[in-house]
């Protein structure tokens, strides 16, 4: 059990030290940048929704940008967009300096339902997406480890999805989207469906592999005290059609807690700002019962 | 451990239980009855014991269970591949989709006569039946677990840079597994259920033919002997193959223990 712990506590401090280094050669330029995106999905009846209207935004690297907004305004759309699932109508996508063409394994994806393969133990899942990048075995071995060390899943690397809870098929999910090492993480309400106490506990684990991998994060949330807790950056969204309403900095020391004041003083900033959208999207389903 | 032995235990006292009352029930039945329409159940294990010792019901068996087994390999061979590509290819869907609807639809013994009059009276024609009844569900359940595959499954899959053909094979059919599994199972029945409507018009072995038989002789002891053999020829099949792939599926999958 020691030898475990110690061995786990090792991987965490390798990764830490590799992002002390990463963090000194970064190179400048966003990690992610959208030049005036739309995207009109086309209804049955003829009809086309606007799901994003003119969207630029660009995401420095090693920096976690939370998109928050009501319902429907757009957030997974533009993440499946940058992740290259969605193909926008017009305006210029790029990951680094490549234009987004598709999906691809600089760009992982953490899905609000975990999306873990059922049929493959935790272990088998995480490992993967080395298998498809072909990693040889024993490189494959230790980096399952340790990034099952970095979410705390070690000791249940031979369960299946379904023998795991909720909260731990999500960590399970961002170990496996961390294995190829991408230069982004996307992550579309990854914690929506946990309970509170569950949710605080994994915004601490985000901080903490943020802080560990630098990585650049992309995440959409519709929780403001969320999105306060977690991102240097929130973009605020609205409705019909989807668009940037603001994009507040979130300038407080980390680590963070959902109680701090500070926290709780700007979650209401932007809470506020969102209200109106909030509200509008609340009459228009009102108003279509 | 213990506990699902005990259970398991348990299971198999009801069972035996049941069998003994039921067993009991058809004898008073026939005492009753005292005609030789409704044979005891020692008439029956008797026709049994003498089909069995001169070899007829072992040949009858036999002849089934191998028309059964190769029929229904190539019902799966065909089948799997038909449903994935009904379910991901538009143009096959709109090309045969309305054709694999409608042949699932027609009870296939009524392919019979047609492959009689094709193939004459052969193995091939009884294949056909056999083949045409198990295929259709197979492949209609198999289209629909690899449409109801979860999309994030296959976004995810995609974001690691899965595609085509990997796709398929390494994530969307072992995702779908489950739902295909069931879909096997279905076309076994309809397998068995079409070989035996196939061999009592068709006489040419098997235990249908042996049924035909026993209804010419007026031998109904043989008639319920065979019937008893028809069930226990799908019993085991059930518990030898069928059960041990549940479980695992869903120790695996997470599917409820059906
Ligand atoms: N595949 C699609 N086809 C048609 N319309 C779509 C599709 N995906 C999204 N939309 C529409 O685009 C708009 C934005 O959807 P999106 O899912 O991006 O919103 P969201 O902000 O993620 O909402 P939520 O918080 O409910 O997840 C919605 O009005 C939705 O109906
Ligand atoms: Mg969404």
């Amino acid at each position: 059990m020691n030898g475990l712990f110690g061995a786990g506590s090792r991987a965490l401090g390798d990764a830490d030290a590799h992002a002390r280094e990463g963090a000194k050669v970064v190179t400048a330029g966003p990690a992610i940048s959208l030049d005036h995106v739309s995207c009109v999905f086309q209804s049955k009846n003829g009809g086309g929704q606007l799901a994003l209207e003119d969207i630029s935004l660009t995401v420095d690297q090693g920096e976690l940008v939370c998109l928050l907004g009501p319902s429907g305004s757009g957030k997974s759309t533009l993440l499946n967009v940058v992740a290259g699932l969605v193909k926008p109508s017009s305006g210029r996508v790029r990951a680094g300096a490549e234009d987004v063409l598709g999906p691809g394994p600089d760009r992982a994806v953490v899905f609000q339902d975990a999306a873990l393969f059922p049929w493959l133990t935790l272990e088998e899942n995480v490992a993967f997406p080395l298998k498809l990048a072909a990693v040889p075995e024993d490189e494959r071995n230790a980096r399952v480890e340790s990034l099952l060390r970095l979410v705390h899943l070690w000791h249940f690397r031979d369960r299946h999805p379904h023998e795991l809870s909720g909260g731990m098929r999500q960590r399970g999910a961002i170990a496996r989207a961390l294995a190829n090492d991408p230069a982004v993480l996307l992550l579309d309400e990854p914690f929506g469906a946990l309970d509170a106490q569950t949710r605080e506990l994994l915004h601490a684990e985000v901080e903490r592999i943020h802080s560990a991998t630098r990585k650049t994060m992309l995440f959409v949330t519709h929780s403001v005290i969320e999105a306060v807790r977690l991102a240097d950056r929130i973009v605020l969204m609205g409705t019909r059609p989807g668009r940037i309403l603001d994009v507040l900095t979130v300038d407080l020391p980390r680590p963070r807690h959902s109680a701090d004041a500070e926290v709780a003083e700007l979650a209401l900033r932007a809470g506020a700002a969102i209200a109106r959208e909030v509200d509008k999207v609340a009459r228009e389903e009102e108003g279509r019962v | 451990m213990s506990e699902s032995a005990s259970s398991l235990r348990d299971r198999g006292k009801t069972a035996f239980l049941r069998s003994i009352v039921l067993i009991a029930l058809w004898w008073l039945a026939a005492r009753a009855a005292d005609s030789p329409l409704l044979p005891s159940p020692a008439d029956v294990a008797q026709s049994i014991w003498i089909s069995a010792k001169s070899g007829v019901l072992f040949r009858a068996v036999g002849t089934s269970a191998a028309r059964l087994v190769v029929g229904y390999a190539i019902a799966l061979l065909a089948g799997v591949p038909l449903g994935a590509l009904l379910a991901r290819s538009r143009v096959v869907k709109n090309a045969i989709g309305p054709l694999v609807l409608g042949l699932g639809a027609v009870p296939s013994i009524c392919w019979l006569p047609l492959a009689i009059l094709w193939f004459g009276l052969t193995e091939t024609a009884i294949q056909v039946v056999v083949v045409l009844g198990a295929l259709l569900p197979i492949a209609t359940a198999t289209e629909s677990a690899v449409s109801h595959v979860s999309p994030s499954i296959e976004r995810a899959a995609r974001t690691m840079g899965a595609s085509g053909a990997t796709l398929l094979f390494r994530v969307t059919l072992p995702a779908a597994v489950p739902g295909i599994s069931a879909g096997a199972k279905l076309g076994w029945t309809f397998a068995l259920r079409s070989l035996m409507a196939g061999e009592l018009l068709f006489v040419s072995g098997g235990l249908g033919q042996l049924l035909e038989t026993g209804r010419d002789m007026g031998d109904t002891a043989l008639v319920l002997a065979v019937v008893l053999a028809v069930v226990a020829l799908a019993r085991v099949c059930e518990l030898a193959l069928f059960s041990p792939i549940d479980r695992e599926i869903a120790r695996r999958w997470g599917t409820a223990n059906a």
